[in-house]
């Protein structure tokens, strides 16, 4: 009993360091940009998709990959924020929501009509590997992924509080008036922070690939745990991401344990409904929004 | 002023007769399934519209009002064997029931994370109905038994019986809209949509209102879930609760003009049309395009012609017949 516990707790906390980059980057947008990125779960299937195809085609581990797609991804989240987020800022929800809404339609559709709705999978040396501790045993590919993931958290934190771009950006997401008449200049900021956003959800994607399938669809399980994620741990919350990410991952384990292999996203749910119920600002929150 | 209602009362009737004489000409089951599917997803828009459009609570989980009609319907029918038009109601106010508690926590949030929360409930809603399989069939589904024709069982030999429910529900949700619309509730949803502290702050109850046109919205969606599983003989979670229920009710209504009577069916016909434009160019077997293709549809309105296309046509409309004065009145009225 104790054994199978622990086993979970620790396959939980691993994929949760995923989810963790992934509500981190929607928590991040919405903090500086307050806009809502419907389409992150999607850039983790680029992501996949850019380090399986670095794999089959160049064979690129997908650890090196991730110097191809967080780079390519950065590029695509200034674009993304440049081309179209700008143009929508000053309009209402509905405009907000529904234009990384189609974006995510759009990636999703186009990811099905090239790639078919196949599930690729690439064997890695470590793949299949893992390390006995006890009776309890941690999959290497997984460790290394929580590993780099934990630590692109810290360097984006390192980040945002130690440099002068990070501090503008924290700033901004305070006070967006403020800041700009201090001489922050918010076109580049906000670049700067969808930028980051999309170059860790790209980041996800390629630590992923070694254990886990990538298809047109799989952006859906990974955007559900985030948005979940960033409400349960304050919106606009980097640290509050990070936590709730993991106790979302440790969850979610729990429940594929112990109430059966399709309920873990159930489980998360009901944390979902029960923190709305009691605490509708989330874990960290203060004042109602 | 009186005028100018006479016309537009004149085209509404030349319409409404030509739809009623449709299937007199529309003999081919292709074309009618496509009629079918506007009229029904017309509804479908129309009903999401009334809370998303006029008082701009957008939701992305009507799908959990489409798949509970459906399933009380169903299981009524197939455990009981109660007819599906009875159904049709309980599905409505099983749905009704539903969005009293749902609504009492996705309203607690605003903007995006309302819109994140709905979509949530209709994936629990879809778990839950998975998971129990000893309560409706699971993840196998059923499929409903054949009777032939039986309209008491809403069942028919001939699509066109099926046309005209579908265009009845259409008229059905567009005459409460218009009942809505003119209505001081019409108003308080439009002030709540706009600014809801503002709204508040005058005196519009904001929880009422909210409450009161879920209730609405709900009911019509349900109705739909019911016709919709009548309709194709077969029910599943994934079908019932497909999020693409949720995606098209939210797109037809964005794309055609949000908060408007016609905007639904303007953006329902556009799409179906592309749609199938697409598939008889393309052929079958590509995965993806029409999604691809209505995305795309999406992003360009927004950005280009966010209240819709509706206004566009209009707009064109009168270019070409002149009388700008008329055209202002006229979207006046049309909100």
């Amino acid at each position: 009993m104790l054994v199978t516990v622990a086993q979970a707790l620790i396959n939980g906390l691993l994929i949760g360091g995923i989810y963790a980059l992934v509500s981190i980057g929607v928590t991040l947008i919405f903090g500086v940009v307050k806009v809502v990125n419907f389409a992150q779960g999607e850039i983790v299937m680029a992501g996949m998709y850019t380090s399986y195809f670095c794999a089959t085609l160049l064979g690129i581990d997908p650890l090196v990959s991730l110097l191809i797609s967080m780079p390519a991804l950065f590029i695509v989240g200034v674009c993304l924020q440049h081309f179209l987020i700008r143009r929508v800022l000053k309009l209402g929800d509905m405009p907000q929501i529904f234009l990384t809404f189609a974006l995510s339609l759009l990636l999703t559709n186009v990811a099905l009509l090239l790639f078919k709705a196949d599930y690729r999978t690439i064997q890695t040396s470590y793949s299949d590997t893992a390390i006995h501790i006890g009776p309890v045993y941690i999959a290497v590919a997984k460790l290394i992924a929580f590993g780099v993931a934990m630590l692109l958290s810290a360097l984006l934190w390192v980040f945002l509080r130690t440099t002068d771009l990070g501090k503008a950006m924290r700033a901004s997401a305070q006070n967006p008036e403020v800041s700009m008449l201090m001489g922050i200049n918010p076109d580049l900021v906000f670049a700067v922070a969808v930028g980051l956003a999309l170059a860790l959800a790209g980041a996800a994607g390629s630590l992923l690939m070694p254990f886990y399938p990538a298809y047109p669809m799989v952006g859906q399980v990974f955007i559900l745990m985030a948005f979940v994620a960033v409400v349960l741990g304050t919106l606009g919350n980097v640290t509050g991401a990070l936590i709730a990410s993991l106790m979302m991952g440790v969850a979610e384990s729990l429940g594929i344990q112990f109430v059966g292999a399709d309920s873990g996203l159930i489980v998360v749910f009901v944390m979902f409904l029960v923190t709305l119920i009691i605490r509708p600002n989330g874990l960290f929150g203060g004042k109602r929004r | 002023m009186s005028g100018k209602f006479s016309r537009k009362t004149l085209w509404l009737s030349v319409l409404f007769a030509l739809m009623l004489l449709l299937p007199q000409f529309v003999t081919s089951r292709f074309y009618m399934d496509i009629v079918i599917r506007v009229l029904l997803f017309s509804f479908i828009g129309v009903a999401w519209n009334l809370m998303g459009g006029y008082a701009k609570q957008l939701s992305l989980g009507h799908a959990a009002y489409f798949g509970l009609g459906a399933y009380t319907s169903t299981m009524l029918q197939i455990n009981y064997g109660i007819s599906p038009w009875i159904g049709m109601i309980a599905g409505g106010g099983v749905a009704m029931l539903a969005s009293l508690p749902i609504g009492a926590l996705c309203f607690r949030l605003r903007g995006p994370y309302f819109t994140i929360s709905t979509i949530a409930m209709a994936q629990v809603l879809m778990l839950l109905f998975l998971k129990f399989r000893d309560f409706a069939w699971g993840a196998e589904g059923t499929t409903i038994p054949n009777l032939g024709d039986a309209p008491w069982m809403m069942q028919f030999e001939e699509k066109a019986a099926y046309f005209y429910i579908a265009l009845a529900l259409l008229v059905v949700g567009l005459v409460v809209t218009w009942a809505v619309e003119r209505s001081w509730m019409g108003y308080y949803l439009v002030a709540l949509g706009e600014d809801e502290d503002a709204a508040q702050a005058i005196g519009v109850n904001v929880p009422k209102m909210k409450r009161h046109i879920y209730l609405i919205s709900t009911f019509l969606t349900a109705l739909a879930g019911t016709f919709y599983i009548q309709y194709i003989y077969f029910i599943d979670p994934p079908t019932a609760f497909s999020f693409n229920i949720s995606v098209e009710a939210a797109l037809v209504s964005i794309v055609g003009g949000i908060g408007t009577l016609w905007g639904p069916v303007v953006g329902t016909v556009l799409l179906e049309v592309t749609s199938t434009l697409l598939q008889s160019w393309l052929g079958g077997g590509h995965g993806g395009v029409q999604l691809t293709v209505y995305s795309l549809i999406l992003m360009a309105v927004i950005l280009w012609r966010p209240a819709g296309l509706l206004g566009l046509i209009t707009d064109v409309y009168h270019r070409i017949f002149g009388n700008k004065q008329q055209s202002e009145q006229e979207a006046a009225l049309d909100g």
